[in-house]
C-alpha cells in the first residue's frame, strides 16, 4: 500500500502498560473497558458518566459552562436559592448500578471543583472504583503531592487538569485566579509522581489553534508525555457574553493537524478503533447536580431525571434524537448555527437549567421546521 | 425545502427524492453538510486516472469529453432525470480489468490509486486508510444495487462514467428501495466507481467553510450484513473506513449514483 495505513486498535507501548496495570489492579473494570469497541460494533453505546455533584468552586472562569447552575449565579442574578432536590450518595449508588448492567464503565467526577468538595471520597466510593475507571476533573489549585496520592489511594485513576494558556498571566486572567498557573505546574508534577494517568483540558478560543502560545502547549504536552485535550468554546454558561470566543471550522481543522504532530486531541478525534464523532450520547452523558442528564457538558436541554427514569430509557431517549444520536463529524454545540440558535433561543431568561425533558430535547424534535 | 417543478426523481440541489422507501431516510434535507466546488476538469480527471490508476489508459480526451457530454445530454433530456445535473456530477473511468475478488482489487489498485492522487494534488495533507486489515474477500455485489453492470462494463474495456453523490441523507436499505424506483441508467456506487472519482476529482471531500458528507460505498456489501465501507474527510484530509451503519441514516451519511457512459 502507498497509503498510510493506521494501525488503530494497536496500543502504543505506554498504553499498554497502562492498561496492563488496570487489568492486574481492576480486572473487572479492565475487562468492561476492553468490551467497548464490541459494544460500539453491535451499536451499542458507552458513554463516560459526568457526575457534577456540587457546582462549588474556588475559581470564577471566564469561559465556564457550569456558572449558570452554581448557587453564586442563583443568588447574584435571579436573587432566589436553587430549591430543586440535589442528588444524594444513594443516587450515585443507585447511577453506578444501572450504569453496570448497561456495560458502562467511566465516570468523571466533575462540578464546580471537585476537589473542593467535603464528600469526595464518599463520592468515589459511591460510584465503585472496583466496578466503574474513575477519573475527576480539577483546575489543580488543591492538587498538592500528598493529595495526589491520597486520589490514588483511594481508587481515582485519571485526572483532567485545566490549563488555558502557556503564558502565565493569560492563565490566570482567563481564570480570575492569581497563582492559578503555578498550581496546575505543581499538580502535573504531583499527579505523575503519583502515578495518577494524566491529561491536560484546554479551551480553543477562536484563533487560538493558529497561536504560537497553543503550539508551545501542544509541545509542552508532547515533552512530558501527557494528552492534552482540546475543549472547544461553546456558546453557552459565561461564554454566552463572549460569542467572539466561538470557533470557527478552520479552528477545528487546525487542531486536526495539530494532532499529526503532538498529543492533542478533541472529543472528535478517532481513538484506538473509534470513530464517534460528535460523541453526545454515544460518548458522554453529564449528570447535574439536580439528577438531570444532558447529552453533553455544554447542551442545558435534559434527556431526564435520574431519580425518575431509568438511564436505559434516557440513553435511548438520546440516541432517538436527530440532533444526538446520528453520526457526525462535527460538534453540536460548539460548531452547528441551528442547534446554536435552538439552544440559545430555548435556554434565554431561564432560571433553572437544564431544561427538563420536553422543554428543551423531546421525542418531537425535528431537524427541519416543520 | 426546494421541489422539483415536474416529475422529476431529483430536487432542485439533485438530492434524490426518497421515494416510497419504509427504510430510514430524511425526508427532506436542512443541507447542512455539503459538498465543496471540487473543480470538475476532465483533462485532469483523466491525466490523474492516468497516472495513479490505469497506466495503460486508451481513452482519449476527446473521447472522453464527448461520451460524458453525450450522458450528460441523455439526462437533461429526460424530465424525470434532469435535476440530477444541478448537483455534483463526477465524470471518471475505469480501466479494463476482470475482477475476481472485489476487496483484493479494491485494495490493491484502487485504494493506493485515491491515496496517491490525493497526497499528488494536496501535498500538505494526507490519505489515511484506517482499515488497515483491508477489504480482499470481504466486498461482493450488493443485490439490487446494479453493481454486476459496472463489473461487466469493466470486463470488456475502459469505462466511463458519471458519479452522482446524491442519495443524502438514505440508509442503506432505503438507497437500495430506492435504486428500483430509478431508471435503468442508474447502478448505486460501489467501490471502484467511487475510489475512481476520488482519483480523478481528488478534493471532492475537501471544504474548508463547513463540513462535507461521508461517502459510503454502498453497490458494495461488507462481510457484516450491518456494516460498510466509505470515504471521509478529517479536516483537510482523506480517510477510508469501515463503520457499522445498522440499516440507520444519518445526515451525514451519503451514497452515490452512478451512470456509465455509452459507447
Amino acid at each position: 500500500m502507498s497509503c498510510t495505513a493506521t494501525e488503530d486498535n494497536k496500543l502504543t507501548a505506554g498504553e499498554a502498560a497502562k492498561r496492563n496495570d488496570l487489568a492486574a489492579r481492576k480486572p473487572y473494570v479492565a475487562a468492561k473497558l476492553a468490551r467497548i469497541s464490541a459494544m460500539e460494533e453491535r451499536g451499542e453505546i458507552s458513554p463516560i458518566i459526568r457526575v457534577e455533584k456540587s457546582y462549588l468552586c474556588n475559581f470564577q472562569c471566564t469561559h465556564c459552562s457550569a456558572e449558570y447552575y452554581m448557587d453564586r449565579h442563583f443568588k447574584k442574578v435571579f436573587k432566589i436559592s436553587d430549591e430543586r432536590r440535589k442528588i444524594d450518595l444513594d443516587d450515585i449508588r443507585t447511577l453506578s448500578r444501572q450504569a453496570d448492567e448497561l456495560g458502562l464503565a467511566r465516570f468523571v467526577i466533575t462540578g464546580g471543583e471537585p476537589l473542593v468538595m467535603k464528600d469526595f471520597d464518599a463520592v468515589v466510593e459511591a460510584i465503585d472504583p472496583d466496578r466503574h475507571y474513575v477519573i475527576t476533573d480539577t483546575n489543580g489549585w488543591f492538587l498538592d503531592p500528598a493529595r495526589a496520592r491520597h486520589l490514588k489511594s483511594i481508587g481515582v485513576e485519571k485526572v483532567q487538569l485545566s490549563l488555558d494558556s502557556m503564558i502565565e498571566a493569560d492563565h490566570d486572567n482567563f481564570r480570575n485566579k492569581k497563582g492559578s498557573y503555578r498550581r496546575v505546574m505543581r499538580a502535573i508534577d504531583a499527579s505523575l509522581e503519583a502515578g495518577l494517568n494524566l491529561i491536560l483540558s484546554t479551551v480553543l478560543v477562536k484563533g487560538r489553534a493558529a497561536s504560537p502560545e497553543f503550539r508551545e502547549m501542544c509541545q509542552f504536552c508532547a515533552d512530558r508525555g501527557i494528552g492534552l485535550y482540546v475543549s472547544y468554546a461553546k456558546p453557552t454558561g459565561s461564554c454566552t457574553e463572549h460569542p467572539e470566543f466561538v470557533i470557527t471550522k478552520e479552528d477545528a481543522d487546525q487542531v486536526r493537524e495539530l494532532e499529526k504532530q503532538f498529543p492533542v486531541f478533541t472529543h472528535m478525534t478517532p481513538s484506538y478503533g473509534s470513530f464517534k464523532g460528535c460523541i453526545t450520547v454515544k460518548g458522554i452523558i453529564t449528570v447535574t447536580s439536580t439528577g438531570e442528564v444532558t447529552p453533553c457538558p455544554y447542551i442545558d436541554f435534559s434527556l431526564g431525571n435520574v431519580r425518575e427514569t431509568p438511564l436505559e430509557e434516557i440513553l435511548a431517549r438520546g440516541m432517538r434524537n436527530p440532533w444526538l444520536g446520528p453520526h457526525r463529524p462535527d460538534c453540536l454545540i460548539g460548531e452547528d448555527p441551528q442547534f446554536i440558535r435552538i439552544h440559545t433561543e430555548k435556554t434565554r431568561g431561564a432560571t433553572h437549567l437544564p431544561l427538563r425533558w420536553g422543554d428543551g430535547f423531546s421525542d418531537h424534535d425535528t431537524l427541519t421546521p416543520a | 425545502m426546494p421541489q422539483p417543478d415536474g416529475p422529476d426523481l431529483f430536487d432542485a440541489h439533485g438530492r434524490c427524492l426518497p421515494g416510497r422507501t419504509s427504510a430510514p431516510v430524511h425526508r427532506e434535507s436542512r443541507r447542512y453538510f455539503r459538498l465543496g466546488e471540487p473543480e470538475i476538469a476532465p483533462a485532469a480527471i483523466l491525466a490523474r486516472t492516468a497516472q495513479h490508476l490505469a497506466p495503460d489508459l486508451e481513452t482519449s480526451l476527446e473521447s472522453f469529453r464527448d461520451r460524458i457530454a453525450s450522458t450528460r445530454q441523455q439526462l437533461e433530456a429526460d424530465p424525470l432525470t434532469r435535476n440530477v445535473l444541478r448537483g455534483v456530477a463526477v465524470p471518471f473511468i475505469l480501466p479494463r480489468l476482470s475482477v475476481h475478488d472485489i476487496g483484493e482489487t479494491f485494495d490493491t489498485r484502487f485504494l493506493p490509486a485515491v491515496g496517491n492522487a490525493y497526497r499528488a494534488h494536496l501535498p500538505d495533507y494526507d490519505f489515511v486508510d484506517h482499515h488497515p486489515a483491508g477489504t480482499a474477500g470481504k466486498l461482493t455485489s450488493r443485490p439490487g444495487a446494479r453493481h454486476e453492470r459496472l463489473l461487466a462494463a469493466m470486463a470488456q474495456g475502459e469505462v466511463c462514467g458519471l458519479y452522482f453523490p446524491c442519495l443524502t441523507e438514505f440508509s442503506v436499505p432505503a438507497a437500495v428501495d430506492r435504486l428500483a424506483e430509478l431508471p435503468a441508467c442508474f447502478l448505486l456506487s460501489g467501490a471502484f466507481d467511487t475510489a475512481a472519482a476520488l482519483v480523478g476529482t481528488p478534493d471532492l471531500l475537501l471544504r474548508r467553510d463547513g463540513y462535507p458528507p461521508l461517502l459510503w460505498l454502498s453497490g458494495v456489501e461488507a462481510e457484516a450484513p450491518d456494516a460498510g465501507y466509505h470515504f471521509e474527510a478529517y479536516g483537510y484530509n482523506l480517510t477510508f473506513n469501515r463503520r457499522p451503519h445498522l440499516g440507520q441514516t444519518a445526515e451525514y451519511w451519503w451514497h452515490g449514483l452512478t451512470v456509465l457512459c455509452e459507447d
